[in-house]
């Protein structure tokens, strides 16, 4: 199956087959995408690590099959920007809907099957999870429900493969259901007054935005009557909607007698008691601090910092690059190109593989790959969503929620990938602050490396830095909370069980990140060193660096860091790697070194953040973000330069 | 919360007309380790109310309060569910017997 596979993005032809994932979050949809088609996309234990809808070809039976993994949603009724996203792939063209469902909670799961069934394309359930619903005893007669349903339900364990086959097979088969799952009364007479399709006007009545504004738009008197009667019966969309959910529920439940074996615990049956004692050391106020705090330390100063920005830089740089690459390219250069102009874009100061793949594989890959690394153990372990929850109170006060944590913490990683994923946030109001706080005050594991790196020669400047980056945070925050318009959020969460992290899950989700990361850096990194190789040739470069010389020295700086903030605009962390070279010729005092990280690390985010804060945010949030982030980065850097002097012992 | 029929707002054991009354209490009020079913809903928004949906919490579902710091967490239909006191706020309960 997989030689066969491979991504497409574009239309779905006539003669392919389309299956779509869905189902909530958290229930190994992305892990059976990836055994069905042989592809990995970001698979998570939290909500909201698959942002897009992803696609994947493959030849089944004889006939092109396109899959389609959506992010995790609960029901049709959509609370965030991830979850219309899934449901809007349901709601238009042909397919075959597989409904990934967890085996222990089915509950939870079936109504909305019950929903998908009304919408009249076929429909499978993958009962996934299977072999945990097994190992509590709680593992569903599968023959039975799929005889109540009247559609195939298949017993799938993504992780090892179980099912899979079958659940294909089932798929390519399987019929569009029998009517026969629409509301009870007096519900179904109510949706049948809108006359349009049954899902549709239920979601319309029942008070969705977005579809309730088609509708209305479409059928304007059958609405308005059908709107009438509704708050006659129910006073308004939302009695409405609970009441619908209510009947589905009661219909959940009647499918299910007889279904689920009737163990001990019933529905409120509870988790096993170590993970229950951890779970009250990791919420508890101040065990739950210590842990994050020793997380931290150990996760990301010791083993980023240390093993990854410390020895394996240090190593691969120096070593790998600074004794075997670096000469063997320059002799091979010196034998193989006679013009120097040609050479010296190969090998130069501003070299493809002196400057671009050097700082690439060098100094980013190995920092990167430790913190995504970090990043996968804390998020196949189930950790970071009692993050979320430990963090909710403090992040209120900065206008975001507790689910703010996975961005913020994920920008460390790489900022542009974390402004991405702030589209799992709820509001306007939360995706724009977290932008900006991304932007400005997350440094990522690039620039976080180089940057500890630099200032590891003065302990205290690795304070202040830390000290001044929380400060301005908070503030910039709290101002951004404070002076933006808008409700504050509330949080909820689902929490899925801790557990040991999966040695498989966490090798895919890191080196996922890590190629969508060089992906999209790498071709950067050889872009800014032909520029500057161009720049350098023309004499452009030298002009553009006098002309930053002013606004370098007013932060306290020597005007050969002005290049370094050049390299800053094409990459953050390359910005960061040029100041760390002038730090290793002697060139910076601590009072300047200190400065310079600061700035930079407020200064305008890469251009691939850039880029991407356009994309999701728009060109006047983005633009209005970089102006924000230089103001703030050359006054921050201008007011600590200038106090750090006025201290002395740190000229 | 008080009662459609006679306004009380400690509720009556025994109600004499059999109203559909309940000693209301929020979800946030509840201490960890209570068992309670919940009775209404009242969300402060549409879009609260669609997020207490989404996490399965519905009129006539029984629940265990789990933790009450840093956001209350629950355990409902075998699964745990965070949410803060805000959303707390809104879910109605009665107490179990």
């Amino acid at each position: 199956m997989g030689a066969a596979t491979q991504l497409a993005h574009g239309a779905t032809a006539a003669s392919t087959v389309q299956l779509v994932l869905v189902g909530a979050p958290n229930v190994g949809k992305s892990a059976l995408f990836g055994r069905l088609t042989g592809i990995y996309a970001v698979v998570s234990n939290y909500p909201g690590t698959s942002v897009e809808v992803t696609r994947g070809t493959l030849t089944a039976g004889g006939r092109r099959v396109e899959v389609v993994d959506t992010p995790g949603m609960y029901s049709m009724l959509p609370v965030s920007e991830e979850e219309r996203v899934a449901r809007a792939s349901l709601l238009v063209g042909t397919h075959t809907v597989i409904h990934v469902v967890d085996a222990s909670h089915l509950e939870r799961s079936l109504p909305l099957t019950l929903q998908l069934l009304s919408l009249g394309q076929p429909v499978v359930v993958a009962c996934n999870l299977l072999d945990e619903a097994r190992a509590a005893g709680r593992a569903p007669d599968l023959a039975l429900l799929s005889g109540r349903l009247g559609v195939p339900v298949v017993g799938t364990v993504a992780t090892t493969g179980e099912g899979v086959d079958e659940l294909m097979a089932e798929a390519l088969a399987a019929p569009p259901p029998a009517d026969g799952w629409a509301l009870p009364e007096p519900f179904s007479s109510m949706v049948s007054r809108v006359g349009t399709d049954g899902l549709v006007a239920e979601l319309a009545l029942s008070g969705d935005p977005e579809i309730e504004c088609e509708v209305r738009e479409s059928l304007p008197g059958p609405w308005d009557e059908a709107r009438a009667a509704r708050d006659a019966r129910w006073a308004g969309a939302e009695p409405f909607a609970v009441a619908v959910a209510v009947a589905r529920r009661r219909m959940a439940v009647a499918l299910l007698d007889g279904v689920l074996p009737a163990a001990g615990g019933g529905v409120l049956q509870e988790g096993g008691r170590w993970a229950r004692a951890l779970d009250r050391l990791v919420l508890s106020p101040w065990s739950g601090f210590l842990v994050v705090g020793l997380v931290l330390y150990l996760g990301f100063y010791k083993f980023v910092g240390g093993l990854g920005a410390g020895t394996a830089v240090d190593w691969i740089d120096r070593v790998m690059f600074g004794r075997f690459l670096g000469p063997a390219a320059d002799a091979l250069a010196r034998s193989a190109i006679p013009w120097p102009v040609v050479r010296d874009l190969v090998t130069g100061p501003y070299g493809l593989l002196s400057l671009g793949l050097r700082y690439a594989f060098a100094i980013v890959l190995p920092i990167v790959t430790a913190f995504f690394l970090v990043f996968a153990l804390l998020e196949d372990s189930g950790y970071l969503p009692r993050l979320a929850l430990l963090l909710d109170r403090a992040l209120k006060r900065l206008g975001l929620s507790g689910r703010a944590v996975i961005p913020l913490v994920l920008g460390f990683g790489c900022n542009t990938m974390a402004t991405l994923v702030t589209r799992t946030l709820e509001s306007r109001r939360e995706r724009l602050i977290a932008t900006l706080l991304l932007a400005l005050a997350i440094p990522c594991s690039a620039q976080l490396g180089v940057v500890l790196g630099i200032l590891s020669v003065w302990p205290a400047a690795v304070v202040v830095w830390a000290l001044e980056l929380d400060l301005v945070f908070l503030t910039v925050g709290r101002l951004a909370a404070v002076l933006l318009p808008g409700e504050s959020p509330s949080f909820y969460l689902e929490l899925p069980r801790l557990r040991w992290p999966q040695p498989l899950n966490v090798l895919r989700k890191t080196s996922t990140r890590v190629r969508w990361y060089f992906a999209e850096i790498l071709p950067l990194f050889l872009l800014a060193s032909v520029l500057l190789w161009a720049g350098d040739l023309t004499g452009l470069l030298q002009r553009a660096t006098g002309l930053l010389e002013p606004l370098v020295r007013l932060v306290g700086l020597p005007a050969g860091a002005a290049p370094a903030f050049l390299y800053g605009f094409f990459r953050r962390d390359f910005g960061a790697a040029g100041l760390y070279e002038l730090a290793h010729k002697g060139l910076l005092t601590p009072a300047s070194l200190t400065t310079a990280a600061i700035t930079i690390t407020l200064f305008v985010p890469c251009i691939a953040q850039f880029l991407m804060m356009k994309r999701e945010r728009g060109l006047k949030v983005a633009a209005a973000v970089l102006v924000v982030a230089t103001v703030v980065a050359f006054a921050v850097g201008g007011l600590v330069g200038w106090l750090l002097r006025a201290v002395g012992g740190w000229a | 919360m008080k009662c459609t029929m006679c306004g009380s707002a400690a509720g009556c054991d025994g109600c004499p007309i059999g109203a559909d009354f309940f000693v209301a209490r929020s979800l946030a009020s509840l201490a960890a380790g209570q068992r309670a079913t919940i009775r209404r809903l009242a969300a402060r928004t549409p879009a609260d109310l669609r997020k207490l949906l989404a996490l399965g919490l519905l009129p006539g579902v029984e629940l265990v309060v789990e933790r009450h710091w840093p956001a209350v967490v629950l355990r409902l239909d075998c699964s745990c569910v965070a949410l803060d006191a805000t959303l707390a706020d809104g879910v109605l309960v009665s107490l179990a017997a």
